[in-house]
């Protein structure tokens, strides 16, 4: 091996979600001085303001940091940061596959969680070294002896000894740049061999085109070499190539095995350079890809509309630039009677949906109304023909449908003891299927469910944390498609169906769920003028009624002292709120109405 | 001569009633009462000079309780606003009252200085909703005082009653209604409670204690029908008069007419501008003491463009059974009212409103969701 890869180590930190993977990175830029305190915003890598609000990693970013050792050597660090969410758990696997080792950051207060094992398991599935890191010991509740065991015991992998930190007042920071040299191999490819990268990242820069974020893993690359993309075979030439250190991106000449950096080709569109893909020549490259590459496929759709109609175009400007840097975020128009012109939007999971709906909102200053989120169900027609959908209006009728299926999950729930009872309840209320359930220790178990993602889309998390006080933590992956007895249950406020609140559910629920729905809307629908009836059908059979009773009162019967600019005014704010009313036929529905209907869970009441 | 109507409002009660939100300050020392009684006429004699061609034909004393005034300060008053302003001999006088404020030489007095019209509230016939009101009187003060009243002249009596009280039945409302037509009044308006925000019964009352808004809306229908059979016209949606008994002076309020104010939190329209101000006794107090210009003393201004001049007038005119008449919308306007408020048409057919004679008007099921429909109708630009 050459000398030049011996003094690089690549690594990950991966966590659960507030187990300090962040605060650990920005201590150890610090401890190595690639950023001064001074210079140094709060969690230096995660730049999005969205990211550091709810602390959580959405896009994988690379720092390159240099780095003295006590034996006096030089070693360049690559520290990878990872999604640490499930919903982007293929992202963290290709951001895992760039490195050879990863930190394990486990609370000392909490120890292990689903995300933990999660993360944890897919390391080990990428071959890489894992050193785990106990974190947060300078809390009072915290309990490295138990952690350590609970590592040793549940992941199987050494932890006597493991470094113990808080890396929040910055303690034992040392032990942990230890331990990354020590610990973790450093890379091994060929820079002779024909060239292959693998892209772990990109984003698009308005000034470079895409910029794309790859570990070398053999050979060697420059500006001006010719490029392709394996899987589609696009060619490019190489504008620059560089590092990324905590302030950006430095250029430099070339880039060879072992090393983590960027590379600019005048790429237009981010959706060339998927996460994944293998980098090679354009002439005598590498025969074959790196292993491991696929698309990234939304899993959970919803429909998108402005709350303004006035503001489509806003709205499809807004998702073709967050677009720009998340070829996962699909997108396409659909019309609805009920909201207008729209998106039917595609997601990776409940998380990235959450992040894209806040950050249209935030960044864009847009207020949207979103549509109960739904799944892709596949069918079987009686005429042969199968059919893939994604927007529950499109369900085909009873008699056409030869037989449905619907995606599974199969779901990992971390909970203390005392929560197992109400979540067994809820995994069955949601037609889970129990799989196993696993002691971690005295206090806490794990249990194994295949849950329809249909069932978790809605409110699943929100009423998984309601019954653990918020201890319980979840983790899902795809499983299979199943067949299953799906009916389409629609809506009708005054006689007409109001597609946007239509949606499927598995025949067994369709009463209770319907009841329950026709009750949200009675309570969220403001009375008006006459009675408004509320109906859920399946076809033309309804199985639940409700009625919003006539308005009769809405009067100010008193005289006021000839004040009549407060009568005015009361009349005048009456009337803002009546503008931000969708018309659905003869009936006057508030946006909030429709964001109500989707949260089923009455645990907490 | 230009007509205008005067407001003076007296914000002294011997206590907050739990469900009122004017602008009004618990006070049991005649001496502040006095001191503000001085300030009021010092107010009057700095603004007199913009009345000089102005004649008052409606003069209310609204408040807060102006009968709290002593026989002095009542005297002081009225001759301040005889010498200081053009009051027309027909001019109509009204006083609030409230009974527990009330005594044979105050009413002497209030005769005595011209006074010719009294508003006494009473709002219910039970003492356990008077108590829980936070009223200080009972039943029986107002029936000695209403006949007092009587006996030392007053010809022209409201009676001011509410309804939607919390616990109150339909029929317990009758009750109140009956014992009111039985004192035969001039004029009665009842009012619908709310609960406003800020006042104690904001906190205590819980809305499973009121009546339901069905019942309330019965309430509201059964009153009308009630009062209209027993001689009292309906004439605003609050209001109800025999014949000729009206109250001027709120009748300005809701013909867009002209008038101006003295008080804190007090309002008026003059010269095309609605101004109020500050509600604040003790600023009001030592502003007008210390001379400075009316302009420190308003808490806010509005010049009326004319479209809010035309919003405001067909919201007002509207809450008058009366309604509103299209060729003086037009006259006033210069626009067809139906093509500047299109969207009227569908409370026509609703059966909410009527389109009789040139004339619009809500029926009595359109007057109790009267806010929903000119909120609607209304304020499109």
């Amino acid at each position: 091996m050459d000398e030049k890869q011996k003094k690089i180590r690549n690594f990950s930190i991966i966590a659960h979600i507030d187990h300090g993977k962040s605060t650990l990175a920005d201590r150890i830029l610090e401890y190595c001085n690639a950023v001064s305190k001074r210079e140094m915003e709060e969690q230096l890598l995660d730049n999005m303001e969205l990211e550091k609000e709810r602390g959580i990693t959405i896009k994988a970013r690379a720092v390159r940091i240099e780095y003295k050792h006590k034996d006096g050597e030089e070693y360049v660090l690559n520290l990878i940061d990872t999604p640490g969410h499930v919903d982007f758990n293929y992202e963290v696997s290709r951001s895992l596959n760039a490195c050879e080792g990863a930190l394990l950051v486990v609370d000392a207060t909490q120890g292990i969680e689903a995300q933990t094992l999660a993360n944890a398991y897919l390391a080990v599935d990428c071959n890489l070294e894992i050193v785990p890191v106990i974190n947060k010991i300078d809390l009072p509740s915290a309990d490295v002896d138990r952690v350590r065991h609970e590592i040793e015991d549940v992941i199987g992998i050494v932890a006597d000894g493991c470094p113990a930190v808080s890396a929040k007042v910055g303690l034992n920071i040392d032990q942990v740049l230890d331990a990354i040299i020590d610990g973790i191999p450093a890379p091994s490819g060929d820079e002779n061999k024909p060239l292959k990268c693998l892209i772990f990242d990109s984003y698009y820069n308005s000034y470079l085109g895409v910029v794309v974020y790859v570990r070398v893993i053999d050979g060697t690359l420059k500006a001006g070499d010719k490029i392709k993309l394996m899987s589609s075979g696009a060619t490019y030439d190489v504008v620059e190539v560089g590092h990324l250190d905590a302030f950006g991106l430095q250029k430099c000449d070339t880039l060879s095995a072992g090393d983590v950096g960027y590379i600019t080709a005048s790429i237009k569109n981010i959706s060339e350079t998927r996460v994944g893909d293998t980098v090679t020549t354009a002439e005598n490259g590498a025969s074959e890809p790196l292993q491991g590459f696929k698309e990234a496929l939304p899993m959970v759709f919803s429909g998108i509309y402005p709350a303004d109609g006035a503001r489509y175009n806003d709205l499809r400007e807004a998702l073709e630039k967050l677009q720009l840097n998340d070829a996962a975020l699909s997108f396409e128009p659909e019309t609805s009677i009920a909201l207008g012109f729209g998106f039917r939007c595609g997601f990776l999971g409940l998380l990235h949906m959450e992040i894209i709906q806040e950050r249209i909102e935030r960044e864009f200053n847009l207020d949207i109304i979103t549509t109960a989120p739904s799944v892709i169900y596949k069918i079987e027609k009686t005429n042969g023909e199968t059919i893939f959908i994604d927007n529950p209006s499109n369900f085909p009728a009873t008699d056409v449908i030869k037989t449905a299926y619907e995606p599974t999950v199969r779901a990992n729930i971390i909970t203390p003891v005392e929560f197992v009872g109400g979540i067994m309840d809820l995994c069955q209320d949601r037609r889970g299927t129990f799989k196993d359930m696993k002691y971690l220790d005295a206090t806490r178990v794990e249990l194994h469910y295949v849950l329809p993602l249909n069932e978790i889309v809605y409110d699943f998390f929100d009423a998984l944390k309601s019954r653990s006080r918020g201890y319980a933590s979840l983790d899902y992956e795809f499983s299979e498609y199943v067949e299953s007895n799906l009916v389409k249950l629609d809506f009708l406020l005054n006689g007409e169906i109001v597609d946007a609140l239509t949606f499927i559910v598995h025949s067994e629920k369709a009463y209770p769920r319907a009841r329950k729905i026709a009750e949200k809307l009675k309570d969220n629908i403001s009375r008006q003028l006459f009675e408004i009836p509320i109906q859920a059908a399946i076809g033309s059979k309804v199985i639940a009624r409700e009625t919003v009773k006539a308005l009769r009162k809405d009067v100010l019967a008193k005289c006021y002292g000839g004040d009549i600019t407060r009568k005015k005014k009361l009349l005048e704010k009456q009337k803002e709120g009546k503008k931000k009313m969708r018309r659905l036929g003869s009936v006057e529905v508030t946006p909030e109405a429709f964001m109500a209907v989707l949260k089923l869970d009455d645990s907490e009441k | 001569m230009r007509s205008l109507g005067l407001y003076i409002h007296i914000p002294f009660c011997l206590k907050k009633c739990n469900y009122c939100d004017f602008y009004s300050l618990p006070c049991t020392q005649g001496a502040q009462i006095s001191e503000y009684t001085d300030a009021l006429l010092l107010h009057l004699k700095t603004q007199s000079h913009l009345y000089t061609d102005c004649v008052f034909d409606t003069v209310f004393l609204g408040g807060g309780t102006p009968s709290l005034l002593s026989c002095d300060d009542i005297s002081k008053l009225f001759s301040a606003l005889r010498e200081n302003l053009n009051i027309a001999d027909d001019a109509e006088i009204s006083t609030e009252a409230n009974p527990g404020t009330l005594d044979k030489e105050k009413l002497k007095t209030l005769k005595d200085v011209g006074v010719n019209r009294l508003s006494i509230g009473l709002q219910s016939s039970f003492d356990s909703d008077l108590k829980r009101l936070g009223r200080v009187h009972t039943l029986s003060d107002f029936e000695k005082i209403y006949s007092l009243a009587r006996s030392v002249g007053f010809d022209n009596i409201n009676i001011d009653i509410m309804y939607a009280l919390p616990y109150q039945t339909k029929s317990d409302f009758l009750k109140t209604l009956d014992y009111v037509v039985e004192k035969s009044p001039e004029h009665i308006s009842s009012y619908c409670l709310k609960i406003e925000r800020g006042t104690p019964f904001f906190k205590t009352v819980d809305e499973s204690s009121l009546p339901s808004e069905d019942t309330q809306y019965e309430m509201y229908l059964d009153m009308c029908d009630f009062l209209a059979k027993n001689g009292y016209e309906q004439y605003e949606i609050s209001n109800f008069a025999k014949q000729g008994k009206r109250c001027r002076h709120n009748m300005k309020y809701w013909l867009s007419e002209e008038y101006v104010s003295l008080g804190p939190s007090a309002h008026s329209y003059f010269n095309g501008v609605r101004y109020s101000y500050l509600p604040n006794l003790s600023d009001y107090v030592s502003i007008i003491k210390r001379g400075a210009m009316p302009k420190a003393l308003t808490e806010e201004s509005v010049t009326m463009s004319e479209n809010e001049k035309r919003d405001e007038y067909v919201m007002l005119k509207m809450r008058l059974c009366d309604g509103l008449c299209e060729n003086e919308f037009k006259s006033r306007f210069k626009n067809d009212f139906i093509s500047t408020y299109p969207s009227i048409e569908k409370y026509i057919k609703s059966g909410h409103i009527t389109h009789r004679n040139g004339n619009f008007s809500f029926t009595p099921k359109g007057f109790f969701v009267s806010n929903y429909i000119l909120s609607d109708i209304l304020f499109n630009n």
